[in-house]
């Protein structure tokens, strides 16, 4: 079983660069979701992967075998699209059968073990003998894993296969993916835009940017301590709250702090970012210590309750997620007044979108 | 549309229609007139019906290998055809070759060219090769004439299966050689009956190639209907008539088994399928 190495891989359409000069390993046995939006690179990168690319430079391993110039069916990797392409004239069965059918080493016995066992794994056994256009998309979604999955092939990749499912069967197919990556050794690599799906599936999260891999962490990682402005911004719905504030002798001053908080140690004056995440911000009815006033801008209702707010605190706005129902003993309307504290603990420090230290305590 | 006015319109293309279909029907049915019948006038609609006509074709030194020969020529140099124009379709519409655009062009431009503007330095190197009479080499100048055409259909065809049912394929362990026939070729079936069709059209009806650069052995109906056309110092309408109508049949019955997949040939790449 081996790992996927690239080493100096850029890849260019004419002009435009798909990906850029980028060295990176997945290790074996682990799910890795590269997550990124539109056009960040991540679908070409995969192709590479599978061989339905070749980069432009740069030179791509599958263990200590060099596969960059061999053709997709010599590198032992099963690949998942958007769109499942099957044999309608065939049943589910014979579908995920054809493959193991034409590799000559396995004997009729061990296909149709494996055949049952992907069928089982996957919930597909209600449907073995039924005909693909019978079925409706999440259910050709997961008849094209099963195929895939049941070449046993050390590599499998998923090109954004819950794109045109529809929402329900979504979460079952994401907990299916789940299933198959438990159960089979495979090394997985996931490429997705949906950053929800991407934090249940992965081990590890590879955020993709112009044709570069950002940070790669684990998903609970990758939240908490996001390296830059962008992964800060990309991950969280919504992402960070970015405040541009002034140091000045080794101290913050911005409209959130009652009274300037420490710089990190090593910063020069001038100019910081300071990144927020909206759930880390705390809202109350009345004013206590640390706490600044803000000015209700909106309010809405997310996912499970929550209440998103949008603050305005002298001249800059700031969002702010409320877990629980309303706040108790607040005005919930817009041009009310609240208060706001935020834990000095919870801030990340970035320069040039950069991220710079920790908090400082 | 009223009722009447219908009935009008169908009554209207019914005449046209048999109109033009009539020296037809009146070759058709001269075939089975004696010698005396076929020139009466005015034309007699009522006769006596004989196979005479026929049996003296059949017997008639050398028909049945000008028959065959059409027959043979005409399939194999459609069969060669059609498999390299496939391959070149699928090489085309998938690899996209520096300059395909130009050959194409190239491709659609040589079958422009009248065939008389070629038949002088075709004979003479089919002269030079001392190819001159050969049912191979008659074959395989059919085939390259029927190339061109061939590629132009099939390519439309190739072009409107998704690269997608290549890709899964390929990810999925298959070689290039299951895409290309497992895969792609059963999605573009009616293509290549179409292609198969127009090109045994042509071939079919060819006669200055054959009566050219062949010869006796590799004569074709064509060539047999204008060198026999004339006996006894006058046009053998009976021969003429006889030898239309065997020759007529087997376009008309193919056309009739796959008029379907004719459509579809004529109307290729005006719609894309997608998945």
């Amino acid at each position: 079983m081996p790992d996927i190495r690239l080493d100096a891989i850029t890849r260019r359409f004419g002009q435009q660069v798909a990906v850029d000069n980028l060295s990176m390993t997945f290790d074996e046995w682990t799910v890795t979701c590269l997550l990124g939006p539109s056009g960040c690179g991540k679908t070409t990168l995969m192709r590479m992967i599978a061989g339905l690319e070749t980069p432009t430079s740069g030179r791509i391993f599958f263990g200590e075998r060099e596969v960059t110039h061999l053709p997709p069916r010599k590198r032992n990797i099963g690949m998942v699209f958007q769109y499942p392409v099957m044999y309608p004239t065939l049943t589910v069965r014979e579908n995920i059968a054809l493959p193991l059918d034409n590799n000559a080493g396995l004997d009729a016995k061990t296909c149709q073990a494996r055949i049952d066992e992907v069928l089982n794994i996957l919930q597909l056994g209600a449907v073995a003998n039924r005909y693909i256009d019978q079925l409706d998309a999440g259910t050709r979604q997961k008849v094209a894993v099963a195929r895939a999955v049941a070449r046993q092939t050390d590599i499998i990749l998923f090109d954004e296969p819950t794109t045109n499912v529809e929402v329900n069967a979504k979460l079952q197919l994401v907990r299916a993916f789940k299933e198959v990556a438990q159960r089979m050794r495979q090394t997985i690599i996931y490429v997705t835009h949906d950053q929800t799906e991407a934090m249940t599936l992965a081990d590890q999260i590879a955020l993709m940017r112009s044709g570069a891999i950002v940070q790669c962490d684990k998903p609970r990682a990758l939240y908490n301590h996001p390296t830059t402005e962008f992964g800060g911004w990309f991950l969280g719905s919504p992402g960070m709250n970015f405040i541009t504030a002034a140091v000045k002798g080794g101290r913050i001053e911005a409209p959130l702090f009652p009274a300037p908080i420490a710089a990190p140690s090593g910063i020069a004056e001038g100019e910081i970012t300071l990144g927020l995440r909206p759930e880390a911000l705390r809202l109350q009815a009345a004013p206590g210590a640390g706490t600044v006033p803000a000015v209700i801008e909106d309010i809405s209702i997310t996912i499970g309750g929550r209440y998103l707010f949008r603050l305005g605190i002298g001249g800059i706005s700031v969002k702010v997620k409320h877990a629980g129902g309303a706040v108790s003993g607040l005005e919930m309307r817009r041009g009310a007044t609240a208060h706001l504290e935020c834990p000095p603990a919870q801030i990340a420090f970035f320069l040039k979108g950069q991220r710079v230290a920790a908090a400082a305590g | 549309m009223s009722n009447l006015r219908q009935t009008l319109y169908h009554a209207l293309l019914w005449l046209i229609s048999l109109l033009f279909f009539s020296p037809v029907a009146w070759l058709m049915l001269s075939s089975f007139k004696g010698r005396n019948d076929i020139l009466a006038v005015p034309a007699k609609l009522v006769f006596t019906p004989t196979l005479d006509n026929y049996v003296q074709l059949f017997e008639r030194n050398g028909f049945l290998q000008q028959l065959l020969n059409s027959f043979i020529m005409s399939v194999a140099a459609v069969i060669v055809a059609v498999v390299v124009s496939f391959l070149a379709a699928f090489c085309f519409s998938r690899f996209k070759p520096k300059g395909t655009d130009f050959l194409m062009f190239l491709l659609l431009s040589v079958r422009m060219l009248p065939g008389t503007a070629v038949i002088l330095p075709v004979y003479l190197m089919y002269v030079a090769f001392g190819w001159k009479d050969s049912h191979a080499a008659l074959t395989l100048f059919y085939a390259m004439f029927s190339i061109p055409f061939s590629v132009w259909i099939l390519k439309g065809f190739i072009d409107g299966v998704s690269l997608r049912f290549d890709e899964t394929g390929l990810v999925n362990g298959a070689s290039w050689w299951h895409v290309i026939f497992r895969v792609v070729l059963p999605q573009v079936r009616p293509g290549l009956i179409a292609a198969f069709i127009f090109n045994m059209i042509f071939v079919w009806n060819e006669f200055l190639f054959d009566y050219i650069i062949g010869g006796r052995k590799t004569a074709n109906v064509p060539v047999a209907l204008a060198t026999g056309a004339y006996a006894d110092g006058g046009v053998d309408w009976a021969f003429v008539s006889t030898l239309s109508t065997v020759y007529l049949l087997p376009p008309i019955i193919a056309i009739y088994v796959f008029q379907r997949y004719l459509l579809v040939g004529m109307t290729f790449g005006t719609v894309r399928g997608e998945v």
